[in-house]
């Protein structure tokens, strides 16, 4: 038996000093990005395990002398941790998960039927962007004070059904993408508007269902001021608590247990990242807002 | 729940004028205490909403209220924006968080305060004759504060022009001690800061001395008054920086913000306040009154080492050490449980609540029955407690303005006088700049409150 040696199939892999040198260089400066990335998020998780003193040190301590792993224990017990945390769970996955069903039903509405005035109030919907959370903030109390809706958690109800712009957009863009013989092909079929949109576009969409539902989650999730206006101290959020409720009891922060916080305020929200990642960025690549 | 209530909503003028401030913006007990009875007034199984910070009423705190009172408690966490829209809706909370230096002429003279002396007048456990001098920064005439009915009441207070130094950095740096009892000029401070400051490789790593008030316009009006003068014309309608005590004062903050001993808005200390940078050896003088040693106190390394001395003076001024916060609660006069509300500050302002904050070394109790619970088992404490009741009779209220929040004239400071701070614009221009920022703040307040 005679061994052969495989013919390469495809494009011939180039090697050399000069790839070698080119990827180096690649490597190193996605590594440096990379690190300036999660610089930040590696400080605050270091910051959490240090005592208020070595915080304060000069020459700074990078890494602590003895760490604090009672911090985490410290911040979770200190308050009702998973009280405030199932608060945020609730209203985001409501918020989320509707926001995201009436986004995608505006979104195709705006991409796929016809109607008087349809591009001024798409221009109306996307121009309300612009306008500051501060400048709506007492009306919006006021409405929610009138419907009794004040310290429950209806708001997020009505906000998700009411769909969100940014998302609109999202959504408009990739159903205008979808080719208009869908559509006709199930007309032919009898199937109204309705069903076309359930049956065949939104089962289409899932990488910008996927991408809304991460946004729309992460808006929830790390929103102060609504809750913050809305909600009692008992019904308020983990983003909430995590900013006012790790104080002394002269009211000045304990800066090392607000870290250790944060560090577990964030992991559900890297969990759900990390999960969804791959639609995510599909879905933000096939709209066009890359 | 929160619940809106039915009840009348803030007249327009009202609305506009919070509006506006709003935009920017030891359980020990003493025998006597024992024998006292509340008030008459009523309250028991009603619900009040307390607007306040976390550390004000724990949810342990909050189950003891009930217990002993029968009132039960809603808080919701303090925000102006979010009392100014439950004032708007007619839902207002019962018991309102506030910081009596500064906020009780602002809402006082809105008209949103209730007048608490019949309350006080009727009261067995807040009595007006225990009641420290501090109480008066919750006082408001109409015109001036610290004068006319009460308000509201401060929980704990300090003198927060007094300092905390430590020791073992006045030794590294060969800087003698300031004296116990006397006064050092405020020249004086900053030459010691000066001489305490370490800076290596152009990073600041032992910080002078911090002097910062608890906030810059109140800090400001304190060191004027210092120095002799008034920064708010007489009817507080105005500012003024160009007189010349009011210039001395500008002129000596501006010193001790561009000479970076300490922090500030051109050095901020990453740690937001003086208790960890004082706690890491990291800052020789911290400009904190009393209420620091509660954090001290709790640090057995660092409390030998701590000590608290009396407010600087201007040579040739006058020998003032004001209280800059006197931080407690009011009753806003729309509540619609005003007796329950009562029957809670009477509670939290007199009884348990009220031993343990005076037992903690947190502040100095605002009833004067309450100063034997002060800690003093240590050496260390007895010796911070004879500078502090010494201080105590240098106590006086520097009136603030009505017409514009602290925040809001804060603001315009700090974007004004970083240039003076760094050395780009004269105190003398800065000055004239604050005058016109200020004065124009201050003319709409008086407009809206007419």
């Amino acid at each position: 038996m005679t061994a052969t040696n495989p013919t390469p199939v495809g494009p011939t892999r180039r090697t050399g000093p000069r790839l070698r040198v080119n990827r180096l260089v690649l490597y190193t400066v996605l590594v440096t990005i990379t690190g300036l990335f999660l610089g930040p998020f590696g400080w605050l998780v270091v910051s959490g395990l240090k005592t208020p003193a070595e915080l304060a040190a000069s020459p700074v301590h990078w890494l602590p002398d003895h760490v604090q792993w009672h911090n985490i224990a410290d911040a979770f017990n200190l308050i009702d941790f998973l009280g405030y945390a199932r608060n945020s769970l609730v209203i985001a996955l409501i918020y989320a998960t509707l926001v995201t069903l009436s986004s995608a039903w505006v979104g195709f509405g705006f991409a796929r039927l016809e109607a008087p005035g349809k591009k001024t109030l798409f221009g109306i919907l996307l121009g309300s962007m612009m306008l500051p959370q501060m400048i709506t903030l007492l009306p919006t109390y006021l409405i929610f004070a009138k419907l009794g809706m004040v310290d429950t958690y209806w708001p997020w109800v009505l906000w998700g059904l009411s769909s969100a712009p940014y998302l609109v957009f999202l959504f408009r863009q990739f159903f205008a993408g979808l080719p208009r013989e869908l559509e006709e092909a199930a007309i032919v079929d009898g199937c109204g508007y309705p069903g076309i949109f359930w049956r065949i576009f939104l089962p289409q969409s899932w990488p910008v269902l996927s991408a809304s539902f991460v946004i729309a989650f992460t808006w929830t999730w790390g929103d102060y001021i609504a809750p913050q206006l809305l909600l009692s101290t008992d019904r308020t959020t983990l983003a909430v608590a995590v900013m006012s409720t790790y104080v002394t009891t002269a009211g000045t922060p304990v800066t090392n247990l607000q870290a250790a916080a944060s560090v577990m305020y964030v992991v559900p929200i890297l969990l759900i990242f990390l999960v969804a990642q791959r639609g995510f960025v599909a879905g933000m690549s096939t709209t066009g807002l890359k | 729940m929160v619940r809106p209530h039915a009840g009348a909503a803030l007249s327009r003028r009202r609305f506009l004028s919070l509006s506006a401030g709003g935009a920017v913006a030891g359980t020990t007990a003493l025998s006597g205490c024992a024998m006292r009875v509340s008030s008459a007034v009523g309250g028991s199984g009603e619900t009040v909403t307390v607007m306040a910070k976390a550390d004000d009423f724990s949810p342990e705190l909050i189950r003891q209220a009930q217990k002993d009172t029968g009132v039960r408690i809603n808080t919701v966490l303090h925000s102006t924006s979010k009392l100014i829209a439950m004032m708007t809706n007619g839902n207002a909370p019962d018991l309102v968080r506030g910081v009596g230096a500064v906020d009780a002429p602002y809402y006082a003279a809105r008209g949103v305060m209730e007048d608490l002396d019949p309350y006080f007048a009727k009261s067995g456990v807040l009595r007006p004759d225990d009641l420290d001098p501090v109480n008066d920064l919750w006082r408001y005439d109409g015109r001036t504060q610290g004068r006319g009915p009460r308000y509201g009441m401060a929980k704990d207070f300090s003198q927060d022009s007094m300092f905390w130094y430590n020791t073992e950095l006045f030794d590294r740096a060969d800087v003698d001690y300031p004296p116990e009892l006397d006064p050092v000029t405020y020249e004086e401070w900053l030459d010691k800061a000066e001489r305490l400051t370490r800076r290596r490789h152009g990073q600041t790593t032992v910080f002078g001395g911090s002097y910062n008030g608890v906030l810059t316009p109140s800090l400001l009006a304190s060191l004027t008054v210092a120095a002799g003068g008034n920064l708010f014309t007489e009817d507080y309608s105005r500012v003024d920086f160009t007189t010349p005590e009011a210039r001395k004062a500008l002129g000596w903050y501006i010193d001790y913000c561009r000479t970076k001993v300490g922090p500030s808005i051109v050095q901020p200390d990453p740690n937001t306040w003086d208790g960890p940078t004082f706690q890491a050896n990291r800052l020789a003088m911290s400009n904190s009154g009393y209420w620091l040693g509660g954090l001290i106190n709790a640090d057995k390394r660092l409390a030998p080492l701590s000590r608290l001395a009396p407010a600087p003076y201007f040579e040739g001024g006058r020998r003032v050490s004001p209280c800059q916060a006197g931080t407690g609660f009011w009753i806003p006069s729309a509540s619609h449980h005003k007796d329950a509300a009562w029957r809670v500050f009477e509670w939290f302002f007199g009884e348990a609540p009220a031993r343990a904050r005076a037992s903690g070394g947190w502040g100095i109790p605002t009833l004067k029955s309450l100063r034997p619970l002060m800690p003093a088992q240590e050496n260390y404490q007895k010796r911070v407690l004879s500078v502090q009741e010494a201080e105590l009779k240098h106590y006086s209220v520097i009136a603030f303005t009505p017409y514009a929040t602290a925040d809001s004239l804060l603001a315009l400071f700090n974007q004004i006088a970083p240039a003076a701070m760094t050395g780009g614009m004269s105190v003398d221009t800065l000055a004239g700049r604050l005058n016109a920022a200020m004065n124009e703040q201050l003319k709409r307040g008086k407009e809206q409150v007419g």
